[in-house]
Parts: C-alpha cells; structure tokens; sequence
C-alpha cells in the first residue's frame, strides 16, 4: 500500500509523500519541492488531488492552497512558442 | 513565552544556511518562515553555482570563498544537494561582446578564476549542442551547480539536527525593540524574546526592516524560467551567454528592443533527470511573479540561436522568481548600528544559492564573534546597508517600479 505510486509520471510513493508531509510540508507546492511529486509531464494533473486529500488528514482541507498553474497548459515544443503570434 | 538567542525570519536558502552554521555552532536559534521552506526565490531560480556571474571585486572574491565550500556541504548534509563541478561556459555570438569579455575575464583571472577564451571549435568541441553561428565562448572548470531546493532543505534539516527549531506557516507581525536595542519577535502565534533578528527575507525585507523604521533598498526583479520534458544528456555543465553578464550589471548596454526591455540572456543547464531549465529574464514588475507569453519566447528564440536542437524539445512548465536586487548589486550583510541587535542577510539578487554558504558563515560569526574571523579577509563596510546612505530609497524603489511594501 505504502509503495504505490500517488504521482505517476515522477514515480513518487505514497510514502515518500507521508515523509514529505513528517518534514513539515503543509501544501501541495511543500510536498512537490521536496519529491518531485507533481513536477513531471503532466504537471501534477493527477497527484495534486491526492496529495491535497493527504495533506488533509493533517490541516484543515479548505485552508490547502493548490499549487500555482502556470503556462503552458500543455506540453507543447520549444519552436511551437517561437513561432507562436505575438500576444 | 518563548525565548531564543537568535530569531532568524525567512527560510530561503540564505535564512537557512545561517540557521545552519549558528545550529552548528550550539548557539540557540528559531527559524520563522511565513510559508515553507525553499518557497519563494530559492525555490524558483536555475541551477547554476556561478563564478564567472560575478563582477570581478568583492563580489567575486565572496563567491570564491562560497564556492569552495559547496564540496564540504555535499559530504556532510544528510540531503543529495546534487552538486557537480562540470564547469560553465558563456557563449560569444558576435565581436563586440568578444571584446567586453576578454576583458571581464582578464580581470576575473586577476581575482584567482581560472578562466579562459575558447575559439568556435574549441567551444563546439566541448559542448557539442552549439550553433555553428556562435564565435567561440569562455570556459571556467570551476563553475558548479548544485539543486537550490536540495540544498535549501539539505540546509533546513541539518539546522534542525543540530537543535535549531524552525516555525514554518509563521508570520512575523512586529518586533520589539527595549532601549532602542532588539527584545523580541512577535509572530501570528506568540511573542519570541531574543537578542538578535537576521533579516534573511530577500525581496521581502523592506517589510521587516519597516518593523524597526528602517528603509532598506531592495526591490524585486522577475526572472522566468522555462523548464523542458526531460531528454538525454544534451548540455555539459552550465551554459550561459554574454547577453546574461550584460544583463546583470549593465542592462542600458543591450539596446531599447524587446529583449533589451526583457533583459533575456541564456541561463541553460539540465537537471540529474534531464529536464533543461532554460532563463531568463531580468525585470523590474513589482512583486508580480507571472511569466509571460512574450518572455518565454523570446527566452526561446535566443536560446534556439545558440542550442538549436532545443527546438524539438517538449517544454512543461515555465516560472518565476523574484530576485532581490540592490543599488549596487551586492547583497546587504551585517548588524545595523542604528539598532542593535538587527542583522541584515539579504538583496543578493541572483547570487543567493552561490553565496549561501559564505553568508551563512559570515553572519554566524558576526552573532558568535562580533565580526567575521580575519582568514575572511571580508571587507564588511562594502556590504553594509550604511553605504546606501547616500540613496533616495524611495527614488530607487519607484524607479524600478515598486510601489508597495509586500505583506
């Protein structure tokens, strides 16, 4: 149990998150910088609602910030954005 | 109650590195960090632990000594802090930037930086992932990198065994002062009583320094950051370009275009999983830490011109952090006469992982000693906030648009 994967695409177990959380993180941002839980392909698509439900068992659900989005939205190539129109 | 010998507000790599070097030292330490460690500028630059960034003059002598003690905090830290020293290289595309670093690097060499030109095959020979188009670059083997969040935590837990307590989710709402001289921190969950406060805040310590009437210059500049899938071993040790230095320290040199404006210049390494982290920008927004469409490709557009197979590649995040910038681009380190009792350990811009470890110690030894020991050989007044004496504070923070004291 303690050895499934919570973030698949870092390969990240629940229980390195479990050690993550016993360091003192408190967010789903904590957890990411010190497991990398959430900062491969899919940024975080899948674990950030699982590690949010871990972290809940230790501090109050709605006061869990979720973790920044930034762009872009999806993967998309380095020459995509260079020749992408000016926004 | 609580007491403590030093509080030290801010747990960047910079708050954390003292807290390490003071835990070490036995000396009875309380780290106050608002939100978790590693989650402001520490945890949002590239990896680079950099010599050749730096002017040469104190700052590069104070890196010098940093560096060199990176291999010691590999060893000893219960944390990977991933640190390598492959070396840098800052690539030269055309003749005007050739001659502003064959002088940067004479002087460098002068200062004990074993650094040298390399022509366009040499440079191609050693970092074979560069544009034909480039016209040779520098090469210094005692460039380092290092993982910054690694190290801020590797930092974090080996403060904490040796007895430092460290309050995280905590904000500093005042501080006290008795007979002008520093009595206690008060905080969102109780009142701590110390003799010492190291403002180890960076871009935030205007805010702190405001608690004791002090107007301190340091104001944010934006770096964004991109970050690639990752992808077999591409580059070697970290890439830089000659854009980069001239952003740093002499951003009215690169033109009035829209990567003038940016102050884009390449910042390139890729990580132990092979992501590349490919910066960056240098602007003055406020604390705004959005990236923006046109940084990003921009950042990429000129990083294509001097690694073009990056073109190919996936990217999956971009990011960014507030560098806490000074007038004079060195950071502010040392007790404030005006108050005693409050020190100040912050505005290293984007040099705070490479001058951790040597901040840590300075300050450690300023608290235990009164002053940092004389094989230093550190010149403290050059890092004093006393030396802005003579700056309109308030001039400086509104012409780099910053309007607001951060909360």
């Amino acid at each position: 149990m303690n050895e499934e994967f919570i973030c698949r695409c870092e390969e990240v177990t629940r229980k390195e998150i479990e050690e993550a959380i016993a360091d003192g993180a408190t967010t789903v941002a904590g957890v990411k910088k010190r497991t990398r839980a959430g900062m491969g392909l899919c940024q975080g698509r899948t674990c950030r609602r699982l590690v949010t439900q871990m972290l809940s068992k230790h501090k109050a659900a709605e006061q869990i910030m979720p973790d920044t989005s930034r762009p872009p939205v999806r993967a998309i190539t380095v020459e995509e954005i260079i020749n992408s129109e000016d926004r | 109650m609580q007491t403590s010998d030093v509080v030290i507000i801010g747990g960047g790599v910079v708050g954390c590195s003292i807290a390490y070097h003071l835990g070490k030292r036995g000396i009875p330490t309380h780290v106050i960090e608002k939100d978790d460690i590693a989650m402001g500028t520490s945890g949002a630059c590239d990896k680079a632990v950099l010599l050749q960034s730096k002017n040469p003059g104190i700052h590069l002598e104070l890196a010098l000594k940093s560096v060199k003690m990176f291999p010691e905090l590999q060893k000893s830290l219960d944390t990977d802090i991933e640190f390598l020293n492959h070396g840098c290289m800052i690539v030269i595309q055309n003749e005007n930037q050739w001659k502003v670093m064959e002088g940067f690097v004479e002087r460098q060499k002068k200062l004990g930086l074993d650094v040298k030109l390399l022509d366009k095959n040499e440079a191609r020979d050693r970092q074979p992932a560069l544009s034909e188009d480039i016209l040779g670059s520098t090469y210094s083997p005692m460039d380092c990198e290092a993982n910054p969040i690694y190290l801020t935590l590797g930092l974090y837990r080996g403060a904490k065994k040796h007895g430092v307590k460290f309050s995280l989710g905590t904000k500093v709402t005042g501080i006290k002062l008795e007979k002008g001289r520093i009595k206690s921190v008060e905080t969102d969950s109780g009142e701590i009583l110390c003799k010492y406060v190291v403002n180890a805040t960076g871009v935030y310590a205007p805010t702190i320094g405001r608690m004791v009437g002090l107007n301190i210059p340091i104001v944010p500049r934006r770096g964004q950051i991109i970050i690639t899938e990752p992808v077999p071993k591409l580059i070697h040790g970290g890439l830089n370009c000659a854009r980069y230095i001239t952003a740093k320290f002499r951003p009215e040199l690169l033109g009035t275009d829209e990567m003038a404006k940016l102050g884009v210049g390449l910042a390139l390494g890729q990580t132990e999983n092979g992501n590349l982290l490919i910066g960056g920008t240098r602007e003055f927004v406020g604390f705004n830490k959005t990236t923006t469409h046109k940084a990003l490709k921009a950042i990429l557009k000129h990083a294509a011109s001097i690694v073009p197979a990056i073109k190919n590649v996936h990217v999956i995040r971009s990011f960014a952090g507030l560098r806490p910038y000074t007038p004079d681009g060195l950071p502010i380190l040392g007790e404030v006469p005006e108050v005693p009792g409050f020190i100040m350990a912050a505005g290293h811009e984007g040099d705070g992982i490479a001058l951790s470890a040597i901040t840590g110690r300075i300050i450690s030894e300023v608290i235990a000693d009164g002053k940092p020991s004389d094989d230093l050989n550190i010149d403290m007044t050059k890092l004093s906030l006393d030396r802005f004496k003579n700056v309109d504070v308030n001039e400086f923070r509104e012409s780099h648009n910053c309007y607001s004291f951060a909360s």
